[in-house]
């Protein structure tokens, strides 16, 4: 596999800046086609993805947990002056899960989880990198890809759905605490609206782009530490870009997985 | 002469450069069996990159590197990896994995190399390789609690337990006090003698070479400047050899 490098340095010209946008999509586009070719491969290294799920994902629990629960509780206490001031009070518990389901709860989870996962996979595998760990297990006739980014991809891939669906079910919890502070409303009548609006079409969509993300974000964070190099800096460097990058490809992915969506099904716009 | 089935190592004419800047240039060395080769050099001469070339971890720009007999450069990576079995690799840092501790830094290539063998005989030989390098106690330790000596040791320990036939050792004394470093030294020494390995080291360290070698080169400019027992070496009437094996230039400065 060889990986075009990354230019570094503190004057960098335009035409390093341009060379490096091109250098890391096609650097992202070896790193994935390599992920493909080695991941059906055996071993497959079972006990190391379910650890990295275990890490990865269980840690991430408390943030997302908050998280979820705070834009439930934002978004009903943003919008329920609005909605009653247009006669449509009924219909919050409705446009809180619609927004939580379809976009909030898999975006904002998967931002989250980018600032939480692709940074310390950058940093992780950046660490190895710069202290030959990858170099011993490649001369251990290990295959340092395979073991320490096959693996990674796969938990964060798998990892994220789970956690996407627990924080649209906190996000949704969130947002009935922020109504019934201002309104009674019994949480049997808030379950009912909830379950009312949202039809299956709204929820597959929603989970299944968060597959895509959490496979941006293993990806982005691997790509970046397997390829770290200059000391403690470009650990730094590999961390924060992981973050940066991976976020970004999260929102513009989100756009197109949008677009797709409503293209293959026209009914959910 | 040396017999073409004993060489172990047979470097070609081996070029390598990095952004125009020449570190080897038409190296041609052969390590024969049971052979100890200490690479002297300043910094940056390039004595790491062939080490690296020779595990095939850097791809030379020009020449042949045969280990024995097969050219690694027309190895698919599957066969590489088969030749890499039975290479050792002491790296300068000892490239402990941070994340495992010391057993299973141990087990890891064994259970991967050898899946047929059992726990028991896992356990064993991590046990008997950890008493060679007289670190028992450390087994459950995790490496940010060893000191440097103690990571090199683990490092060898490492590198050993999957019996290598030859074994690389960057810098293995870099970085240790007087001691820990000779110590280190007549460890790779008696581990040579021991398991009949081939071994070449990369240092600066005289007292290290001179405990290890059976042959010495020098790298300058790129090139094999010197190559010969050690004593020959040190007793070289070259300027640059004196400059570099005693302290007669600090000495003049001094006084």
């Amino acid at each position: 596999m060889h990986l075009p490098r990354i230019r570094y340095g503190r004057r960098l010209s335009y035409s390093d800046y341009i060379y490096n946008f091109f250098a890391t999509l096609s650097g992202l586009t070896v790193f994935n086609i390599e992920f493909f070719k080695q991941a059906f491969k055996p071993p497959f290294e079972v006990a190391e993805i379910r650890k990295h799920m275990d890490e990865l994902g269980v840690k991430t629990f408390g943030i997302v947990s908050i998280t979820g629960f705070i834009i439930g509780l934002v978004l009903a206490m943003q919008s329920q002056p609005v909605m009653v001031r247009f006669g449509a009070g009924d219909s919050l518990p409705g446009m809180v899960s619609l927004s939580v389901v379809r976009e909030l709860g898999p975006v904002i989870t998967a931002l989250i989880f980018a600032g939480r996962v692709s940074s310390g996979i950058g940093a992780e595998l950046g660490s190895m990198r710069v202290t030959e760990q990858i170099d011993a297990m490649e001369v251990s006739a290990i295959n340092p890809f395979k073991y320490l980014v096959v693996t990674r991809v796969i938990a964060t891939t798998m990892i994220l759905p789970i956690l996407a669906i627990y924080a649209i079910i906190i996000a949704i919890l969130g947002g009935y605490i922020a109504i019934v502070i201002t309104e009674p409303m019994s949480f049997e009548y808030y379950r009912t609206a909830v379950v009312k609006s949202i039809a299956f079409g709204d929820f597959i969509p929603g989970v299944a782009k968060t597959f895509v993300f959490g496979y941006i974000v293993g990806l982005v964070g691997s790509y970046k530490g397997y390829t770290a190099e200059g000391g403690t800096e470009g650990v730094g460097r590999a961390s924060t870009t992981s973050v940066v990058l991976s976020s970004l490809l999260i929102l513009i992915f989100d756009m197109i997985l949008v677009k797709i969506t409503l293209w293959l099904w026209p009914t959910l716009g | 002469m040396v017999m073409a089935d004993s060489r172990v190592v047979e470097v070609n004419k081996l070029s390598k450069s990095f952004d125009g800047h020449v570190v080897l240039n038409g190296i041609t060395l052969n390590v024969t069996r049971a052979e100890n080769l200490v690479v002297f050099g300043q910094s940056g001469t390039g004595k790491s990159v062939l080490l690296k070339c020779i595990i095939g971890l850097m791809i030379p720009d020009n020449g042949k590197i045969f280990i024995n007999g097969q050219d690694i450069s027309l190895l698919k990576i599957n066969e590489l990896n088969r030749i890499r079995k039975n290479i050792g690799f002491l790296f300068q840092g000892a490239a402990l994995y941070d994340s495992m501790s010391v057993h299973d830094n141990l087990a890891f290539p064994l259970k991967r190399h050898f899946p047929e063998r059992s726990n028991e005989e896992i356990e064993n030989k991590i046990k008997h390789t950890l008493e060679l390098v007289s670190l028992e106690d450390a087994i459950n330790k995790m490496p940010s609690e060893l000191s440097g000596g103690m990571k090199k040791r683990i490092g060898l320990a490492r590198s050993i337990i999957t019996d290598p036939e030859l074994m690389l050792y960057d810098e293995p004394t870099t970085g240790l006090d007087p001691i820990t470093s000779k110590e280190i030294s007549v460890l790779i020494l008696n581990l040579q003698k021991k398991l009949n390995m081939t071994s070449i080291v990369v240092t600066h360290d005289l007292i290290c070479a001179e405990i290890i070698a059976d042959r010495a080169i020098f790298l300058r400019e790129a090139n094999i400047a010197f190559e010969g027992n050690i004593e020959k070496l040190i007793n070289s009437n070259d300027p640059f050899l004196k400059n570099f094996f005693s302290h007669e230039v600090i000495s003049q400065e001094n006084k």
